[in-house]
């Protein structure tokens, strides 16, 4: 199916579910469940926590429907929904925005490793980079939001989250190359 | 197997929850639902409550023709009283349920009438008078009925009244005429 067909389709699907079509509404979730539960996982690095967190994601986004303007992404609005959720969950949020050092102009979010690194070993090394960093990281290096994206889902400043990525992308590289799993 | 990437975004985006979550979500986005669908069924209720009245209407003046004969009153017009309310030239007709607009069903009914209208016309006046006036209610409520019908066509509550009106008015019809059979 091209990318078009997809958006189209997805587009008729969320207007069933604007008017109250649970089948229309459960075929969406089935098309972006994975992704958003990846991201819950990522954030939360707690199984349980995640699951609750995207199954409430769902509802809350079922209950804002009707707010969704047809011309967004519904995987972006989904996100978006996710980690807020995800945000809600955690006990004092408040803390993920802290001074690191001048953002300044940092390099692209997608890190390249010089050597192949194991999926196994790379997700332990994100899993235990501090919260505020591995959000940045989640969101500007593995789904690809840009900083000014990422900054509004986390509630923080575009600077803030640049200068969190750059944090996790220095501690990553130390962890991996120290082997930390 | 464990693969190797060289690149952060070559991670798995899609991890699929360990459990399916769309029975809990499900049951969570029903649960408005099912409130929302019991209000505007009360709602409903509400609205039609007159039409169930209606029907009960229906039911006392079947009763009402049948004792009507025994009971004395004044002098009625006759040719009036039974007009066909299912005449399929009327505009109403067109909104009525299936059954109801079947030849068979307004052949039977024009052949009911006319027999009954015989049948009046050899009645003592007053008992004449009771039985039209009767008849003319049991009418008057199917019409009524049909009209709410035209402005809401799909209430099945209102398509039943309707059939089981017409029912009615069909074996009022029939005891009024029986009665006429049994006296000769």
């Amino acid at each position: 199916m091209k990318p078009d067909t997809v958006v189209e389709f997805d587009v008729a699907l969320i207007e069933r579910a604007r008017r109250g079509d649970a089948k229309a509404f459960e075929r969406l979730y089935r098309d972006h469940v994975g992704r958003v539960h990846g991201l819950c996982l990522r954030m939360t690095r707690n199984p349980d926590l995640a699951a609750d967190c995207c199954q409430d994601a769902f509802i809350k986004a079922w209950k804002a429907l009707p707010r969704f303007e047809a011309r967004a992404s519904f995987s972006t609005w989904l996100h978006r929904i996710a980690v807020n959720t995800v945000l809600e969950k955690r006990r004092s949020p408040s803390k993920v925005e802290m001074a690191v050092e001048d953002p300044g102009e940092y390099e692209e979010p997608v890190m390249h490793f010089d050597t192949p690194v194991e999926e196994e070993e790379l997700e332990a090394a994100i899993a235990s980079l501090p919260q505020g960093a591995r959000d940045a990281l989640v969101l500007c290096g593995l789904y690809g939001y840009e900083h000014s994206e990422a900054a509004s889902m986390l509630g923080i400043a575009v600077g803030t989250c640049k200068a969190q990525l750059h944090r996790a992308r220095g501690l990553l590289k130390d962890r991996l190359e120290r082997g930390v799993r | 197997m464990n693969r190797r990437v060289t690149r952060i975004d070559e991670l798995a985006r899609d991890i699929p929850p360990p459990r399916d979550l769309w029975p809990a979500i499900q049951q969570a986005i029903a649960a408005p639902a099912v409130e929302a669908t019991s209000a505007t069924n009360t709602r409903r209720r509400a609205a039609w409550m007159p039409a169930i009245g209606l029907a009960a209407g229906v039911a006392l003046v079947a009763v009402g023709v049948l004792i009507g004969r025994n009971i004395a009153p004044e002098a009625v017009p006759v040719a009036s009283t039974l007009q066909s309310s299912s005449n399929p030239e009327s505009g109403s007709s067109s909104i009525r349920p299936a059954a109801l607009r079947d030849a068979e069903y307004r052949k039977q009914r024009d052949q009911l009438i006319v027999e009954v209208q015989d049948r009046l016309q050899a009645m003592p006046e007053a008992e004449r008078a009771k039985v039209a006036a009767s008849l003319k209610t049991l009418q008057r409520s199917i019409q009524e009925i049909e009209a709410a019908l035209g402005r809401d066509p799909a209430n099945a509550l209102l398509q039943e009244l309707l059939v089981s009106s017409c029912q009615e008015e069909m074996r009022a019809l029939t005891a009024v005429r029986d009665a006429g059979r049994q006296e000769i």
